[in-house]
C-alpha cells in the first residue's frame, strides 16, 4: 500500500475529486493548508501599498491505495491539477505499513 | 408521565429488596433517592442516583464489604447505578468542586433504612439550604453558563442534545432547582414544554435502547412523520425554557457584590427616559399597555435595549406577546434607523426571541426555526441569519473590521443579510430570497437605488464563496469577471462582508484563517481591477438606447458612471449640460440620502477640482464622497457629497443660492478660496489617530499614474491634496474620494502631458502629499 499526498491549488480540488471518483478512488482526506514551494509567494498591492504574501492557500489531498494503483492515481491527480503555471503543487508518495478499519478490525488492503 | 413513574416505582422495589437482604441490620444507614430518581422521573435508560446516608465515615468503612454486596446486587439486577456515601454533616456542607452533591439533595427522598439517620439530615438540610442559598444559586448559574457555552449558547442546533443544550431538560431542572432554593413553584407556563421534552427523551431512549439524548436527523424521522414540524415545536419549547432559565441565571448573577452592584445599578437606572425605566439592568416600559400596538414605541424599545446592552424585563416581554401591527405601518426610515444602530444584531436577536420580527416582517415566519439539512449548517435558518449579523459586529479580523467601518450604507448590508436566506425551504432560494427582498422593500417605500443594492447583494451572496473554491485567484480573468459583475468598489466591500458573515455563521469555526485568506485575496484582486478600470474602461461614443445629448455627455466618462447613476440622474445631468453649453459652467445642488450634493459641469482648467473642494471646505462643509471625471469633449464633471454640520443650508435657503454662486465663480476661476480656508485650518486642531499613507504607481494602468491616499480626514484635506497635485503641474484625470470613520480614502489618476508621471518624480510628490495630509 502507498499513501499519495498531493498539495494542489484550491480551485483544482473539485476537478481532482471528480477525476479520482472516475477511476474508483472514493476515500480521501482533504486539508486546507498554506505554504509555498519555489513559487515563494508574491506581492499584492492594496491602496497603493505593496504587501508580500509568503504563504499561499493550498489544499492537501491524502489517499492510501494498493501498490498496483499508485501510478494510475498519481497520474490522474497530476493531470487534473495541472494548469501549467507556477504553483500547481506537488505529489508525494509514501510506503504504508498497515491499515486498520476501526469499525470491524479489517486490516491491510481490505481496510482501504 | 406514567411510564417514568412506573420505572421509578420498579427501581424502588428492587432497591428496598436489596437493602433488606444485604444491608439491613449490618450497617445503620438510610438509602435516599436523589437527582432524577428523587424527582420520580426515571427515563428507560437513565442512571439511578442514590445516596447512602451513614452515621459516620467509620461506620461505613467497617461495613464496606456489606455495602459492596448491596451495590453489586443492584448492578446485577441490571440497574445503572450512580451512588455516593455521606454523613448528614457532610451533606450540609459546601464542597468546593462538588456542588453537585448539594444540588442533588434538592430532589432527595427516603427509600429505605434508618428513619432516625434520615431525620438528622431532614432537620439540618432546610437551614443549610437557606443559609447557603446565595452560594448555591451563584454556583448553579456558573455551571449553567459553562454548559451553555459548550453549545455556543444557542438552542438552534439542527441535531440538539435535548438534555444538555440550552433550553433542554437540564434547563428545566435548573428552573426547578432555582425555584426550590427560592421557595417558588415551577412556572406553570413551562409545564407543556417540560412534558414535550419528557416525551422526546422517552422516545429517544425507547428507540435506541440506551441513554441517548441527541435528537439526530434519523431520530427526528423516526419520531415524527413531519420532522420539520417536530423540530419547530422543539425550538419553540426550548426557547421558552431557555428564556426562563436565563432570567433566573441573570438574577442569580446580579446578587453578587452588592455594594458595587448597587452603584452600577443606580448608574444604569439613570439611563431611564420618558419611554422606559431601567431596573436591575432590565428595561420596563412606562406605559406597558402601549406596547400592544404602538410600533414606533416597540422599535424605540429595541433600539434603547440594544444601544445600552440591556435585557427586556419579563413583564415587557409578556406585553410584546400581544403586540399586533398592520403591514403598512413599518416604513423605510424606521427600518434604516434600526439597522444603522451599532448593535443592531442584538436588537434583532431580541426581536426574534420575542416574536416581534415575525410580526413586523411576516416573511420571516417561513425561516423561523426552519431546519434545512445539509452537511455544513449547524443552525436553523433564522439562527444562521442572526449569527451572520453578529459576525460583522465587529468582525474579528482587523481587515474586515476596517471594511465594515468604511461601508457607508451599513443598513443595506444588514438588510441583505436578513434577506439572504429568507427564501429557503424549497426551490431556488437565492432567486426567491431576492424576490422577497424587493417586495418587502417596496412595501416599506425604500428608495429604488437601495432596493437594487440589496437585491444585488442577495442575488450574488454565493458568488464570492463560489469563486474562492472554483476559480484560479491568480488568473487576471477571475478579477476581471468579478469586477464586471460587482460593478463598484462599494458593492465589492458590501459583498465581501456579506460573504464573511455568511460563511462564518454556518458553524463555529467555519471561517478558518485559510478561508479568510482566500476571501481577502478575492477582495484584493477585484479591488485592484475596479481601481484600474476607473482609468481604462470608458463609455464609448455610441451607447444603445441613449439620446444624442446623453451620448455626448457620457462618452469618455469611466464605465463605472453608468453603474452608479440612475436614468433620472443622467437626465438631470443632460439638463445641466445644456446650461453649461451657454454659461461655460453649471452647478446643481440637491440632497440625497441625508447628505447634500453639488454637481459641477465645467470646461477643464488647471486646479479646478482643488478649487471646488476648497470652496466647499471654506463653507465649513465636510466632504464625504467626491468624483471627478472628464468626458471625451474635455468637459469635467465633478460631484461632491458633503454634510453640513451646522445645518446652514437647511435653515437658510438663501445660503443654497450663495453656495451655488460661489461654486459657479470658482468653476470659472473668479473666486479665490485660499484665504478663507487658512482660517478654517487654524481653527481645526485634532489629535491624529494614524499616520497617513500615500502610494504612487505607474503599474496600475498604461497611460496614467495611480495615486492612493489614506489619511485622517479634516476640513480642507481634499483641497490641499488636489492643490499639491495641480501645483506640481499634473492633470487630475479621474478622482474617487470616500470618507468613512474619520478616514479619507482618495484615489487619483494623474497625467502629465497625456502620459504617466515619470518614476523619478514620485518621491517628491509622495513627500508633498504626506506633508499635505498632516497640515
Amino acid at each position: 500500500m502507498k499513501k499519495i499526498e498531493a498539495v494542489i491549488q484550491p480551485h483544482k480540488l473539485e476537478e481532482v475529486k471528480e477525476a479520482l471518483k472516475g477511476i474508483g478512488v472514493d476515500g480521501m482526506t482533504i486539508t486546507e493548508v498554506r505554504g509555498h514551494g519555489r513559487q515563494k509567494g508574491h506581492k499584492e498591492v492594496y491602496r497603493g501599498m505593496e504587501y508580500q504574501v509568503d504563504l499561499l492557500p493550498k489544499v492537501k489531498i491524502e489517499a492510501v491505495v494498493a501498490d498496483d494503483r499508485v501510478d494510475e492515481v498519481a497520474t490522474t491527480i497530476a493531470k487534473a491539477a495541472r494548469s501549467g503555471k507556477i504553483g500547481d503543487g506537488k505529489i508525494f508518495i509514501y510506503d504504508v505499513v498497515d491499515a486498520i478499519r476501526i469499525r470491524n478490525d479489517d486490516r491491510g488492503e481490505s481496510a482501504l | 408521565m406514567q411510564v417514568l413513574a412506573e420505572r421509578t416505582a420498579s427501581c424502588e422495589v428492587t432497591i428496598r429488596s436489596a437493602y433488606a437482604s444485604t444491608l439491613e441490620g449490618k450497617l445503620p444507614c438510610a438509602i435516599l433517592a436523589v437527582g432524577g430518581f428523587g424527582r420520580a422521573e426515571l427515563f428507560p435508560h437513565s442512571d439511578v442516583d442514590i445516596l447512602v446516608l451513614v452515621e459516620s465515615a467509620d461506620a461505613a468503612q467497617a461495613a464496606k464489604a456489606d455495602l459492596s454486596v448491596f451495590l453489586r446486587s443492584l448492578w446485577d439486577a441490571g440497574m445503572r447505578l450512580s451512588h455516593s456515601v455521606h454523613t448528614p454533616d457532610e451533606c450540609c456542607q459546601i464542597h468546593e468542586g462538588n456542588t453537585e452533591l448539594s444540588i442533588s439533595l434538592l430532589d432527595q427522598r427516603l427509600l429505605a433504612g434508618s428513619v432516625a439517620i434520615y431525620e438528622k439530615l431532614d432537620k439540618k438540610l432546610p437551614d443549610f439550604l437557606r443559609a447557603k442559598e446565595l452560594i448555591l444559586t451563584r454556583k448553579l448559574a456558573e455551571l449553567a453558563r459553562s454548559r451553555h457555552s459548550k453549545f455556543h449558547a444557542t438552542i438552534y442546533h439542527l441535531e440538539p442534545d435535548i438534555k444538555e443544550t440550552p433550553g433542554g431538560l437540564r434547563d428545566v431542572h435548573l428552573v426547578q432547582w432555582f425555584g426550590k432554593l427560592g421557595g417558588r413553584a415551577f412556572p406553570p407556563e413551562l409545564q407543556a414544554s417540560r412534558d414535550f421534552l419528557f416525551g422526546l427523551r422517552y422516545g429517544l431512549h425507547h428507540r435506541a435502547g440506551r441513554d441517548k439524548n441527541v435528537l439526530d436527523f434519523e431520530s427526528q424521522d423516526a419520531l415524527s412523520s413531519q420532522p420539520e414540524e417536530l423540530m419547530r415545536d422543539y425550538y419553540r419549547h426550548a426557547r421558552a425554557v431557555h428564556r426562563c432559565a436565563l432570567w433566573m441565571i441573570d438574577a442569580a448573577e446580579t446578587t453578587r457584590d452588592k455594594s458595587l452592584l448597587e452603584q452600577f445599578r443606580s448608574w444604569r437606572g439613570r439611563l431611564s427616559n420618558s419611554d422606559f425605566t431601567v431596573s436591575r439592568d432590565q428595561v420596563l416600559a412606562r406605559s406597558p399597555q402601549q406596547l400592544r400596538s404602538d410600533l414606533p414605541l416597540v422599535l424605540r424599545l429595541f433600539t434603547f435595549a440594544s444601544r445600552h446592552g440591556l435585557a427586556l424585563a419579563a413583564d415587557t416581554e409578556a406585553r410584546l406577546v400581544e403586540f399586533h401591527t398592520q403591514l403598512g405601518d413599518l416604513q423605510w426610515p424606521a427600518v434604516a434607523a434600526l439597522l444603522r444602530l451599532p448593535r443592531a444584531a442584538s436588537a434583532l436577536r431580541q426581536m426574534n426571541a420575542t416574536g416581534i420580527l415575525n410580526k413586523i416582517l411576516p416573511e420571516w415566519k417561513e425561516i423561523e426555526c426552519l431546519v434545512v439539512r445539509d452537511f455544513y449548517h449547524r443552525y436553523t435558518v433564522d439562527e444562521h441569519t442572526i449569527v451572520a449579523l453578529e459576525m460583522i459586529e465587529p468582525a474579528h479580523d482587523a481587515r474586515l473590521a476596517t471594511l465594515f467601518e468604511e461601508t457607508g450604507r451599513i443598513e443595506l448590508l444588514r438588510l441583505a443579510l436578513i434577506f439572504h436566506d429568507i427564501g429557503k425551504g424549497d426551490g431556488d432560494h437565492v432567486r426567491q430570497s431576492a424576490e422577497i427582498a424587493r417586495a418587502v422593500m417596496l412595501r416599506w417605500n425604500a428608495p429604488a437605488e437601495d432596493i437594487d443594492t440589496v437585491e444585488f447583494l442577495v442575488l450574488q451572496h454565493i458568488m464570492l464563496s463560489s469563486v474562492m473554491s472554483k476559480r484560479d485567484l491568480a488568473d487576471p480573468a477571475t478579477a476581471r469577471d468579478l469586477a464586471a459583475q460587482v460593478g463598484t468598489v462599494e458593492n465589492l466591500k458590501l459583498l465581501t462582508l456579506l460573504t464573511y458573515a455568511d460563511i462564518g455563521a454556518v458553524f463555529p469555526g467555519a471561517m478558518t484563517p485559510w478561508r479568510l485568506e482566500q476571501l481577502w485575496r478575492v477582495y484584493l484582486g477585484t479591488h485592484e481591477e475596479l481601481t484600474r478600470e476607473l482609468e481604462t474602461d470608458r463609455i464609448p461614443a455610441s451607447i444603445e438606447g441613449a439620446s444624442t445629448e446623453e451620448a455626448a455627455l457620457l462618452a469618455g466618462l469611466p464605465a463605472r458612471f453608468l453603474r452608479t447613476h440612475s436614468k433620472t440622474e443622467i437626465a438631470m445631468l443632460v439638463g445641466l449640460a445644456r446650461e453649461q453649453a451657454t454659461e461655460t459652467a453649471a452647478v446643481a445642488i440637491d440632497r440625497r440620502y441625508g447628505a447634500w450634493r453639488a454637481t459641477i459641469l465645467a470646461a477643464d482648467r488647471q486646479a479646478l477640482f482643488a478649487s471646488l473642494a476648497g470652496a466647499l471646505a471654506g463653507f465649513g462643509f465636510n466632504i464625504l464622497k467626491a468624483e471627478a471625471f472628464s468626458n471625451a469633449r474635455g468637459m469635467v464633471l465633478d460631484t461632491f457629497a458633503f454634510e453640513d454640520p451646522h445645518r446652514n443650508l437647511e435653515q437658510n435657503p438663501e445660503e443654497v443660492d450663495r453656495l451655488q454662486r460661489v461654486l459657479l465663480r470658482t468653476a470659472l476661476g473668479k473666486h479665490n478660496v485660499n484665504q478663507i480656508l487658512d482660517s478654517r485650518k487654524r481653527a481645526h486642531k485634532q489629535k491624529r489617530r494614524f499616520a497617513p499613507k500615500v502610494g504612487i504607481s505607474n503599474h496600475a494602468v498604461p497611460n496614467a499614474t495611480l495615486v492612493e491616499v489614506l489619511a485622517e480626514d479634516r476640513p480642507g484635506l481634499l483641497h490641499d491634496l488636489a492643490s499639491v497635485i495641480s501645483g506640481a503641474g499634473y492633470d487630475i484625470d479621474v478622482v474617487l474620494i470616500d470618507t468613512e470613520a474619520h478616514k479619507a480614502l482618495d484615489v487619483f489618476y494623474l497625467k502629465q502631458q497625456g502620459g504617466q508621471v515619470p518614476e523619478e518624480a514620485h518621491g517628491e510628490l509622495h513627500q508633498r502629499l504626506i506633508a499635505a495630509c498632516g497640515l
